[in-house]
């Protein structure tokens, strides 16, 4: 046990910079970058899921059940390889999981914005089109303002399981979190002692951020 | 004010191959400054009737003319007419995320009828009539029922409508409640307000009613005085329908 112990204060005295800083930095990076274009493109994924052009549903619910039934790594790979060839300029690996990433949570996050939206009561767009308002007008005003209530919590959700979901892209050595282990574990051969030190810096990113988002949420209940 | 022609509105139902008729070919023309309730027993058309006077359901066919206007011709800005015409919901409908005072001005500004101090102005007057003026920062959800219902009639007349369609304002509400929001109805009738009401409270409807329709079966079976339609009616549903509820 008092073997573990110095081991793990021994790879963090010389590796520390490896976890804290490469690590963690370009974890969040990564997490952060998929949640704020992931909520963007699932907002257009969600209006075209909405929307009352049949060939757009048709779009997105093909997008949307692609993702859902097959792997997360199967799709870092098909980001991994297919990204640099779709796209006419240079990319680096870290931007094709990124974007593998991001298409992935898009389709989640918009079937998230669509619940939300439609599990605000009929009634409210009724009475406000009553009132003359018209179809954006309703929505801006009165649905989604009363929608984002409903959205916030799972979206938070999605932030903390991208969190954890961004170590799949150690597979391409990206530099995130699970790659510093891979790297560390190579040069010390301490398996478990890594597994050990990754496995807390992970534990506590997803605590402050579920605290962060209960605060929140208490927050917006407390305007109610 | 009102005059429809034809109406006929009928409901796909889930698994199955034929649909509900609801409305089957529904004439009336309601008059400037007429109170009409509309009575029956459920099912037979009467909120759906009231509806599509402002085009909440869109009829199948038929017209539906407002002051003068066929509202269901394609191109007709329906927004337009629907701020002439006030409705009041079962369930209040009021907005949760916005202030008492918002609820009632929220419309007024957004559609550029009035500068935000004006409609302020305004929803201190009609929150004054109804008394929840002493209401007006809070949140609705701090409301009872009537007092969400008396807010939900503010708010549709802040829009300065020339009708007012309510639809079975008081059968969300405690037996307690109904009196209230009822009040507030006769006070509309008072000032001349025509108003077209589906209720299920007979004494309110023979009290305040220029006219009542019976409607069954998906079109309006019998129309007349309250004291003609609920004192003498002449067609066998009425008389039936009278003599379960009265």
């Amino acid at each position: 046990m008092s073997e573990y112990i110095s081991n793990i204060s021994m790879i963090l005295s010389k590796y520390w910079d490896v976890f804290f800083i490469t690590g963690v930095g370009y974890t969040l990076l990564l997490a952060l970058i998929t949640v704020v274009f992931g909520a963007l493109l699932g907002l257009i994924f969600c209006l075209g899921r909405m929307s009352r052009v049949k060939v757009l549903n048709w779009i997105v619910v093909a997008i949307v059940e692609v993702v859902r039934g097959t792997p997360m790594l199967l799709q870092l790979y098909v980001g991994y390889l297919l990204v640099p060839k779709v796209l006419p300029f240079t990319v680096t690996e870290f931007q094709s999981i990124a974007v593998a990433l991001i298409i992935n949570s898009a389709a989640y996050v918009s079937e998230v914005f669509r619940s939300g939206i439609q599990a605000v009561d009929k009634g409210q767009s009724e009475a406000a089109r009553s009132l003359g308002l018209s179809a954006s007008q309703t929505m801006l005003k009165i649905v989604i303002p009363q929608a984002v209530k409903n959205i916030i919590p799972a979206l938070g959700n999605e932030f903390i399981t991208i969190t954890k979901d961004t170590s799949l892209a150690s597979t391409f050595f990206v530099g995130e979190l699970m790659t510093s282990y891979l790297k560390v574990r190579g040069a010390t051969y301490l398996t478990m002692e890594c597994l050990f030190i990754v496995g807390a810096i992970y534990f506590v990113l997803t605590f402050i951020l579920s605290k962060c988002m209960n605060a929140f949420e208490r927050r917006l209940k407390a305007n109610d | 004010m009102i005059k429809t022609v034809g109406l006929t509105k009928s409901f796909e139902i889930k698994g199955k191959k034929e649909s509900l008729q609801v409305l089957r070919g529904v004439d009336e023309e309601i008059k400037k400054g007429e109170v009409v309730s509309i009575i029956g027993p459920s099912g037979g058309g009467k909120s759906t009737f009231l509806r599509c006077l402002n085009l909440l359901e869109v009829p199948d066919s038929g017209s539906i003319f407002f002051e003068g206007v066929d509202i269901t011709k394609p191109g007709v800005n329906i927004d337009e007419h629907r701020q002439k015409m006030g409705m009041v919901f079962q369930h209040f409908n009021v907005f949760p995320h916005l202030s008492v005072r918002e609820n009632i001005t929220l419309a007024p500004t957004l559609l550029k009828k009035k500068t935000l101090e004006e409609a302020n102005e305004m929803a201190d007057q009609l929150l004054e009539r109804v008394g929840l003026l002493d209401k007006a920062a809070e949140h609705p959800n701090r409301l009872s029922g009537g007092q969400k219902q008396r807010l939900a009639i503010v708010r549709a007349l802040a829009m300065e409508p020339d009708v007012m369609l309510f639809d079975e304002p008081t059968s969300a509400l405690d037996p307690e409640m109904v009196g209230e929001v009822l009040d507030v109805i006769k006070g509309l009738v008072k000032d001349g307000m025509t108003c077209v009401i589906v209720t299920h409270e007979m004494g309110f409807a023979r009290e305040v009613s220029s006219r009542i329709l019976f409607m069954d079966g998906g079109i309006i079976a019998e129309s007349g005085t309250p004291t003609e339609l609920l004192e003498h009616p002449q067609n066998p549903r009425t008389q039936e329908f009278l003599s379960k509820v009265l």
